[in-house]
């Protein structure tokens, strides 16, 4: 049963990043990425990760998606966007995916992995957020700079954008 | 060391956090922001360079639980970050590119930048490495977009934000493959598992490369240089000249952290180390290191604007710095750091040329320099520090560049194996030459009836740094003995 | 098996979540009568004659919203552990988060202060 939902989660997660890579439409494509955000937040689950997943769904889903859908929505005529990049050759992108794709799939599955038994699925938040605060402290208070910065940046970028206009 | 323990020695850090908050504060409440703002940042930098070179315990402790170390090393990149950003807070105000309602943030992307760097340069683990760097990008990305209503400059930031996003997260799946083999992220942790166990040299390759892939970007080197010449030359002037040597001296102390700790053992000769778990990353770096400074150098050859032409030249630079992290040795390391030095004096001058001839004419065209030397007295004296410049990125003596090369390619021969890449490097330094010359040659021997382009002028401010900037070029070819001691305390480190 | 037992509720919710629109489209599809005719093919508009076009262009205020959005919600995610613990963690892991806040809030001044929030 595990095996199967563990499967399942990981095909929908390849085919949603296919479908974002290959579809022609712009919009087909952020809701692939949909179904690709949400099997991998299943696949936190499989990995006893359940404050990730949460965080996988709130931020990615919730967050990330609906910005690009919005960046999708304010850009006038996206389906008739020209790509203007010459360099843009598909024959060597699969040429490059196949050799790079198989060296990488043999040497994962040659590798001797650092693996440990499944963890019972226990609650996770509490020891994170002890792991915040003591271990990870100064990442987890540079993290708040980075915020803080990534927000300012966010508004000097937009409100330009909004001038413009 | 325990995390409130190691507050006493994290003083430089958060007091450039307190200047970064102070000055995004500070702009709240101005409307003429210029000239306090910038006091404010050459304030609290030059505090926090006290406070570097104050901090007790520089002879090598790991604090906040192995997070960050304090060595020599990382105070020797601490100084060059907080120079530069001195050096640029004072170029910005000679520049007219960044309007002075949005100078407050600009300040303030700077400092985060250098709080970024300097904890870049000291990271000891692979999750502060990757979070540093992305707290070097973010700011940059801005930055480099700060010109309002120019094009260019909006496309100069997206193609970096999009570059920037992809390598790093190249970046973070090599640090996930790495992890899941030695099941640790600090770099004494992944050093001790590897000589431990060979877990697979392929996946240790594979996500060498991935991490390379960040750090690569970071300091513009081959195949990751694409991103460089248009956001230096969209980007605003100062912020070019911060580029090109901040975030890259900062992409350097890391990777040479990263590859002398977490992937070399030492091997009893105290001079060297040698590289672990069978992979041969330092034939990696080398190759990487030949292929950066010949398309570099090649490619620079053809440039008209003039901040592409030293973008090219930088990433060049990058290509030569490589070759200090191949020696994989301690004069190698020295070399590299000794590098550093004469590059932030040669190259911030440079720039600070190509900021003053910009405000000055609004041209960044190399054919606008024609007889710039023979303009005015003061348009001879720019010209003549532009070639100081020009001459020492060549290499040629009496300079620093020449010192710093000699070196470079002293700690290559040394090591025995790489000389290949040592007859590469002069070659390279032979084809960069007529690049250089070229610029030098048309402020000098064309137009020397120029007068009627009209006089030429500089504000006091950029007298000065230049006549700095250009006697420190001139002096650390000849007296490079200081330099050379103080390198080589921060450089003996990881080596015995 | 680790999934089935605990997380059973989760995939029962989805698997209704699911079933739900298939079934309202699917009984619709068989049950109900199908007459096209002009009237229909007409787009809907809440028995409103449509205005223009539907592919009409967002402010990129949303756009500037959304990203503060995720801002707050990544601060939130980081918030989460601590107040779970809050009782254990006592005066120092008080401290710490205050310094993140403090941090935080800086941001949320600025913003505020520069009028981002306003849609003017």
């Amino acid at each position: 049963m595990g095996e199967i939902v563990f499967i399942a989660l990981a095909v929908g997660t390849t085919v949603g990043a296919g479908v974002v890579a290959f579809s022609k439409n712009i919009v087909y494509s952020a809701f692939a990425l949909l179904l690709s955000f949400f099997c991998v937040a299943g696949l936190y689950v499989f990995l006893a990760a359940d404050f990730v997943a949460a965080t996988q769904v709130i931020v990615y889903i919730g967050g990330i998606l609906v910005l690009i859908l919005f960046g999708v929505m304010l850009t006038e005529k996206i389906e008739k966007v020209n790509i203007s990049n010459q360099a843009l050759k598909p024959f060597r992108a699969w040429i490059l995916l196949i050799v790079s794709g198989g060296i990488l799939i043999a040497a994962i599955v040659k590798t001797n992995w650092i693996t440990k038994a499944p963890l019972p699925p226990t609650p996770t938040t509490g020891e994170l957020g002890n792991a915040f605060l003591t271990r990870y402290l100064l990442p987890f208070e540079i993290a708040s700079v980075l915020l803080l910065v990534a927000l300012i940046g966010a508004i000097i970028a937009g409100r330009k954008e909004v001038r413009r206009k | 060391m325990a995390n409130v323990e190691s507050l006493r020695y994290f003083l430089p850090e958060l007091l450039l956090t307190a200047l970064v908050l102070a000055v995004f504060l500070v702009d709240l409440g101005l409307k003429r922001k210029k000239v306090p703002i910038a006091t404010l940042m050459v304030v609290g930098l030059l505090v926090s360079l006290y406070a570097v070179l104050k901090t007790p315990g520089a002879e090598g402790v790991t604090l906040f639980l192995g997070m960050v170390s304090l060595d020599p090393f990382s105070v020797f990149f601490k100084v060059i970050f907080i120079v530069t950003a001195v050096l640029v807070t004072l170029f910005s105000m000679e520049s007219d590119e960044v309007e002075e309602k949005n100078f407050g943030e600009y300040m303030g992307f700077i400092a985060a930048t250098t709080l970024g760097a300097v904890l870049l340069a000291s990271s000891n683990h692979m999750l502060m490495a990757f979070l540093t760097l992305e707290l070097v990008s973010v700011p940059c990305y801005v930055l480099a977009g700060y010109i309002s209503r120019s094009r260019r400059s909006s496309e100069a930031s997206l193609k970096y934000v999009i570059f920037g996003a992809a390598s790093s997260g190249l970046m973070v799946y090599g640090i996930s493959l790495l992890f899941g083999v030695t099941g640790s992220l600090s770099f004494e942790g992944i050093r001790d598992a590897l000589s431990a166990g060979n877990p697979g040299e392929i996946i240790v390759l594979i996500s060498l490369i991935f991490i390379l892939a960040g750090l690569g970007y970071k300091i513009a080197v081959f195949p990751f240089h694409m991103w460089c010449p248009d956001v230096y030359e969209g980007a605003p002037t100062p912020i070019t000249a911060f580029l090109s040597v901040g975030p890259k001296a900062a992409g350097f102390a890391v990777l040479v952290r990263m590859l002398h700790v977490a992937f070399s053992s030492s091997d009893g000769a105290a001079a060297y180390l040698t590289d672990i778990s069978s992979v041969d990353w330092p034939f990696l770096v080398a190759i990487i290191s030949a292929a950066t400074m010949t398309i570099g150098n090649l490619l620079a050859i053809n440039q008209s604007n003039i901040k592409r032409l030293l973008a090219y030249s930088s990433i060049a630079h990058a290509g030569y710095l490589l070759m200090g992290v191949v020696a994989l040795s301690q004069l190698g390391t020295q070399a590299l750091l000794f590098y550093f030095v004469v590059y932030l004096l040669m190259n911030l001058g440079a720039f600070l040329v190509v900021l003053n001839f910009r405000s000055q004419t609004r041209s960044e065209q190399i054919g606008d320099y024609t007889g710039l030397a023979w303009r005015s007295p003061i348009g001879a004296f720019v010209a003549v520090s532009m070639a100081i410049f020009l001459f020492s990125l060549t290499g040629i003596p009496p300079f620093g560049g020449f010192i710093g090369k000699v070196y470079l390619f002293a700690s290559i021969i040394q090591g025995e194996r790489f000389i290949w890449l040592a007859i590469v490097a002069i070659a390279n330094s032979v084809i960069s030459l007529y690049y250089y010359a070229r610029i030098i040659k048309v402020m000098f021997l064309r137009g020397i009836d120029a007068e009627d382009l009209g006089g030429f002028v500089s504000s006091p401010t950029t007298i000065t740094l230049l006549t700095i900037l250009a006697v420190g070029t001139a002096v650390s070819g000849i007296f490079w003995g200081p330099i050379a001691r103080w390198v080589s305390h921060s450089a003996s480190l990881f080596f015995g | 098996m680790l999934a089935a037992s605990k997380y059973a509720p989760v995939v029962l919710l989805f698997v209704i979540a699911l079933a739900i629109p298939v079934l309202m489209i699917g009984i619709a599809t068989i049950v109900g009568p199908r007459r096209l005719g002009v009237k229909k093919k007409v787009p809907f508009e809440c028995g409103t004659e449509p205005i223009g076009d539907t592919r009409k262009r967002f402010s990129v205020r949303f756009f500037l919203v959304a990203l503060l959005f995720i801002v707050f919600d990544v601060e939130a995610v980081f918030i989460f552990p601590w107040a779970v613990l809050f009782r254990q963690l006592g005066l120092f892991g008080f401290i710490e988060m205050a310094v993140f806040l403090f941090i935080l809030i800086l941001g949320l001044v600025y913003v505020w202060k520069k009028g981002a929030l306003e849609w003017e």
